[in-house]
């Protein structure tokens, strides 16, 4: 079992969830009665990314949603994510805007 | 239960003997019909910080009643996260020959979830989820995320599919039967990569797809570099209605970026039609000649220049309607923030009759009745007598977040216009708002818009 602090971004909101071993981040939130924003829930929309910021999780699926760029600077998918170790993770709708930004302004 | 039985052989094709949904022509659904007192509409929470599903609102529409422009009943889906995006009807008027069928279940799909809702409008201000199809079921067909629905005259449904079970592509078509059980693919895998609308005009044994993305590539949002690498749609598909095979492909190239929205005139005798080409902001008019389709832009609007931006600003044409007399052409440009009706009466020499500067970036009207409007104008729908324009603000949830940031807080609108189809005018009503902004939940977006009895986009003639 790993232990995920999950950290709003614009808010006092935190919370910590304990993930089981094999468990994705989103299914261990749902557990707990956390909400996170979430769509097709097999890694190709994104609508749940979030931002690592401590620890490590890998992927079960490829993160299709995400680009190469997205992984280098440390975006991962909470519903196909798996966390290695105790983690910390930026979560919200709010992350999922920083993917792509409005490429003409 | 089934909607209907099936027709007889002696039944097909009489239409002398109407006893199944719609009408038998489209000049009957203008003098047939009743003005819309009830709006069905899709409403959104998915990809926001707000714990509640999607929702099929009901929306008073009926300028007579004390709840006129409220939405007076949500139904929410059994699950968060579909994105309510596109929905249709279970039976339209290519099925007026088929007795004892009714047009009464909306199928609903989820375009992120891949789920799809059947909701039965019995009681038209009080639908209820009868069906719900889980995404396993859809995945076993190697299809994802469902886009337009459409019904296949004799009962069924035809749900155009933008993906692989992946969210890569190929895309396709999945087939409901009349129990809106998963009947299987109803395409050969491999007839087309990119998918998005389409529309059958069945006398012509025609059916045309257009091109969006793929899942993966449109569900994170609008980036210019998958334009730069051939990632996005540029080609009309014209498919043989009946054997569901792909007939000819006409390749769009510049002009034709996001090929979104297909309507057929309505008359069942036309092959006439127009895609609005959502990037490239350009209406493109098509049409059959010597056994062949060909298709050229008609209307074009130019990219404008916007202080805060560094590049111009393109217009983005993304949905269009024909009126049910196939008299005009109405549009909505969700950047520049307008919207539009072309009179059409000439369908390869379109002429501009009126429009409203509304929304967007440019719109001269950015409030209505002191509620900020946030967003452009987007899906449309127009009444069956062609008198009265409604529409919606989102495009689909992560887009919205690239160019309307507000629109996640502060919720979507619904407007309307008052259409005179003698003079050419369109005029808003200032009366009519919607605010999805002020929910129990937190603000929801809105997308698209469905009247009981049918309408322009859904309603197809054998």
């Amino acid at each position: 079992m790993t232990r995920v602090r999950l950290v709003w971004r614009d808010a006092d909101r935190v919370a910590t969830v304990d993930v089981l071993a094999g468990q994705t981040v989103l299914d261990a939130a749902e557990s707990a009665d956390v909400a996170l924003p979430f769509g097709c829930r097999t890694g190709a929309c994104g609508t749940c990314t979030a931002r690592l910021l401590d620890g490590e999780v890998s992927h079960r699926r490829p993160p299709r949603a995400l680009k190469e760029r997205h992984l280098d600077d440390g975006y991962v998918l909470p519903c196909i994510a798996v966390p290695e170790t105790d983690a910390r993770l930026e979560v919200g709708a709010a992350v999922q805007a920083d993917l792509v930004p409005n490429p003409w302004k | 239960m089934s909607d209907a039985e099936q027709p007889t052989e002696a039944d097909v094709h009489d239409h002398h003997d109407h006893e199944g949904p719609g009408y038998l022509t489209p000049q009957a659904a203008i003098e047939e019909s009743e003005p819309e007192e009830t709006a069905y509409v899709m409403g959104l929470h998915v990809g926001q910080d707000v714990d509640a599903p999607d929702f099929l609102a009901v929306v008073d529409v009926d300028p007579d009643s004390d709840t006129y422009g409220d939405i007076v009943e949500r139904v929410q889906m059994p699950n968060r996260g579909d994105e309510l995006h596109h929905f249709g009807w279970n039976a339209c008027s290519s099925s007026c020959h088929v007795e004892g069928l009714e047009r009464r279940h909306l199928i609903v799909p989820g375009q992120r979830s891949s789920r799809i809702h059947v909701v039965d409008t019995k009681d038209r201000r009080d639908p209820e989820i009868t069906t719900v199809i889980e995404p396993d079921a859809v995945y076993e067909h190697d299809l994802s995320a469902p886009h337009t629905v459409h019904c296949i005259p004799d009962g069924e449904i035809l749900i155009s599919m933008l993906g692989d079970a992946d969210g890569d592509l190929p895309g396709g078509f999945l087939e409901l039967n009349d129990d809106f059980e998963v009947e299987g693919r109803w395409d050969p895998p491999g007839e087309i990569e990119m998918n998005y609308d389409f529309w059958y005009q069945p006398r012509h044994n025609v059916m045309l797809s257009t091109e969006w993305a793929a899942p993966k590539t449109y569900y994170p949002g609008f980036d210019l570099e998958d334009v730069e690498n051939g990632k996005y749609g540029q080609r009309l598909n014209f498919w043989d209605w009946e054997a569901g095979t792909v007939e000819q492909t006409i390749d769009l190239g510049e002009d034709g970026l996001i090929p979104l929205e297909a309507r057929f005139l309505h008359t069942p005798e036309s092959t006439h039609g127009y895609v609005g080409a959502a990037l490239s902001s350009n209406i493109v008019h098509f049409w059959a000649d010597g056994g062949e389709y060909h298709a050229e832009p008609v209307i074009e609007f130019d990219d404008r220049e916007h202080e805060d931006w560094d590049m111009p600003v393109p217009a983005l044409p993304t949905d269009i309607l024909v009126s049910m007399d196939d008299r005009y052409l109405f549009g909505s440009n969700w950047l520049h923030g307008e919207v539009w009706m072309y009179d059409i009466s000439d369908p390869s020499n379109p002429r501009k009759a009126d429009s409203i500067s509304i929304g967007g970036y440019f719109g001269d009207v950015q409030e209505v009745q002191g509620r900020d409007l946030v967003a452009g104008p987007q899906m449309i729908q127009l009444s069956l007598d062609g008198e009265r324009l409604y529409w919606t603000t989102s495009l689909f949830s992560s887009w919205d977040n690239q160019f309307f940031p507000e629109e996640g807080e502060k919720g979507s609108v619904m407007l309307k216009a008052d259409v005179n189809p003698r003079r050419g005018t369109l005029s808003l009503d200032e009366e009519f708002l919607v605010d999805f902004g002020d929910l129990p939940e937190g603000p929801a977006r809105a997308h698209e818009i469905r009247w009981p009895d049918g309408d322009c986009t859904s309603d197809v003639w054998q």
